[in-house]
This record gives C-alpha cells, structure tokens and sequence, in this order.
C-alpha cells in the first residue's frame, strides 16, 4: 500500500482509502489499546476514539514524517491520558484468556504449564505498572517494536527509552515475584 | 561491579547487546551474587512470557464502526454547519476579542488567589480616585471665583486707562 498516496485520498474523502488505513492499523492500535487497558470492552471504545482522533488529524499530518510513529503517539497518548483520566473507575484486568491471546504460533500444546501461568501473571502485573512503564513494556516486549521505533513512538531519546525499558522489565519481575509469593 | 550497575546493565545483557568485558563481569556477578540472579531468572521468564503475546483480533462490529467514520463526522458537520458558519463571521470577531478581553480581566479579579486583595485595592483605589475627581472639582469651583475677580480687574484697568475707547476720569 501506497500510504502518502492513501492518505492524500482520504484527505480527498475517499472512503476506500480511509477503509484501508482502518485495515492497515486497526488491529495494531486495538492490540496495543487492549494490551495497556485490559478489557476488550474498553478497548474498543478507545480504538474507536483514536482513529475518530485521526480522522480529525488526518489534515495536520506532516507528510515529511514517519506516519507510523505519528499515528502510534497520537494513540500511545490517548491511551495514558484517557487512563489517567478516568483511573479511579478502573475495575480489573480482562481474566487472562488464552483463546485471544495464546493462539500465537509457538504457544502450542507443547508449551508447558509454568509458562503459560507465567504469562497470565505477566497480563494481570502489567495493572501494576505506572502507565508510562506499561506503555513502553507492550511497545517493546509484547508488540515487538524495535528500540528506534518504540523513541519514535515515544518523542525520546534512544538512551532514556532504553534504560526505561530496562527499569520496567525490572518492576515487572518484581512483581511477578510477589505475586507468585502471593500464590504461595 | 555492584548489583546497581547490574540491574542497569541486565537488558542489554540479556538481549546480548554487551561488549565481551563487560558480558565478562556480569558473568562473574551473577555466579557471585543469589540476589541477582534471581532478579535475572525473573527477567527471563517475563520477557519470554511477553513475547507469546499475540495481536488481539478487533472485532467485526468494531471495524465497521471505525470504517463508519468518515460518514458519522460527515453528518455531525451537516448538522452543526449554519450555527458554526454563523458563530464564525468576521462581523462577531471584535465582540470575540472583547468578550475574551474581560474574562482574563474578570479571572484575575474572581480566580487569582489574591483575589479578595486585587478587589480590596480596586476599591481602595477607585476611592481614592473618586476623591481626587472631588477635590479637583472643588478646587475648580474656588478657581472660577479668582478668573472672574481677575478679569473684572482686567476690564477696569482697561476702563481706566481709556484703551478701547475707555474714559480715563470713570471711576
């Protein structure tokens, strides 16, 4: 896909164009939303506000600019202002459910049961984290993003990004250790 | 190296990003050090558990809502367009800057701090401005008495003197 000439038609109010553009992030801004929020439900309330967000921002793109990481902070920063928002509403995390998020190749029946309680202490530890450490644990570690892409995304210096990760891996761990003290 | 510099350097030593001495002296700490290497154990395990996640799929109800987007603003701005054009004519502009002129005059007055001492000065110097106005009209009035008192000695001298076609012997 063409993206300059995709965004051209849909500020030309193709809507082909704009189905495109849905098709091409939708499922990247949903996972990232859902990852940080917990709950599909309000997942998909946010990623209906952050592509309502770019089709009003859509005209003050600057088409010199890496369209993927201007799009990634315009939703990295709705999601962390909506969340600090509304944080004292917040309920719990989704229950970890392994039908949406162990369908990956390499979490076959192979992988064993430490692993994968392992991975639903991980999705329940990541409400423990501040919203920033969170954000930059889903952009790195659970979406894949390299650690340009993740300052990018951020509006940071490669240095800091790198050493907040190194600080969020750590408060992860941490709390994975207390809460398998807590099983205990 | 100490358990500082080496949580700081613990990403980077697991991701392999360290250059061999120093990949040396992590080595040498985490044999040496329980705490450490268990703090490097739990690393581990949360980066392999965070790389199974796979991209939760968006639901088909919520991809038509995000494909309906561009109709929804569209008919949202059909509707509100003649009360944004009319809000928006170059004629309303002066009243605009007006309007925002006295609210940053009234929130300073109304929501600064010192706000209940802004208004006690305001009064205090409105007064003391009411009471200067007085006095200068009061002085006025005393000086309207000494220009007519100087001018009919003016109009006698003139009198006097027979300027103007005044008699001199007139008293």
């Amino acid at each position: 896909m063409d993206l300059e000439a995709t965004i051209r038609d849909c500020l030309d109010g193709s809507q082909s164009a704009w189905k495109a553009l849905v098709d091409a992030y939708a499922r990247r801004v949903f996972s990232m939303a859902y990852q940080f929020c917990g709950s599909r439900e309000e997942a998909e309330d946010r990623t209906q506000e952050v592509f309502l967000k770019l089709h009003g921002a859509l005209p003050k793109y600057d088409f010199g600019k890496n369209f993927t990481a201007w799009f990634l902070t315009l939703a990295k920063n709705h999601l962390i202002d909506e969340y600090r928002r509304t944080k004292w509403e917040k309920t719990q995390r989704d229950e970890f459910d392994e039908r949406v998020l162990s369908q990956a190749a390499g979490s076959g029946p192979e992988e064993n049961l430490v692993a994968k309680e392992t991975k639903a202490l991980v999705w329940e530890g990541l409400d423990r984290l501040s919203a920033d450490m969170r954000m930059v644990i889903i952009l790195r570690d659970l979406q894949g993003q390299s650690y340009e892409e993740v300052a990018a995304t951020l509006g940071l210096p490669l240095g800091t990004v790198k050493s907040r990760v190194n600080r969020a891996r750590i408060q992860l761990a941490q709390v994975l250790k207390e809460q398998r003290g807590d099983l205990q | 190296m100490t358990c500082e510099r080496f949580e700081e350097l613990l990403s980077a030593y697991l991701e392999g990003e360290l250059a061999a001495a120093e990949r040396g002296g992590m080595d040498a700490h985490l044999a040496a050090c329980p705490g450490c290497a268990e703090l490097a154990g739990l690393m581990r395990e949360t980066l392999a558990a965070s790389s199974a996640f796979p991209e939760a799929e968006p639901s088909p109800a919520l991809m038509s809502r995000l494909y309906a987007i561009p109709e929804e603003r569209a008919a949202i701005k059909r509707l509100f367009r003649p009360v944004f054009d009319w809000l928006a004519r170059p004629a309303l502009q002066p009243v605009y800057a007006t309007l925002t002129g006295l609210f940053i005059v009234l929130s300073f007055v109304l929501f600064h701090p010192e706000g209940r001492g802004i208004r006690k000065q305001f009064d205090v110097q409105f007064h003391r401005g009411l009471g200067a106005v007085e006095k200068l009209y009061a002085d006025a009035g005393g000086l309207k008495g000494e220009v007519k008192a100087l001018s009919a000695n003016v109009v006698r001298s003139f009198d006097t003197l027979g300027l103007l076609g005044g008699d001199e012997n007139k008293k």
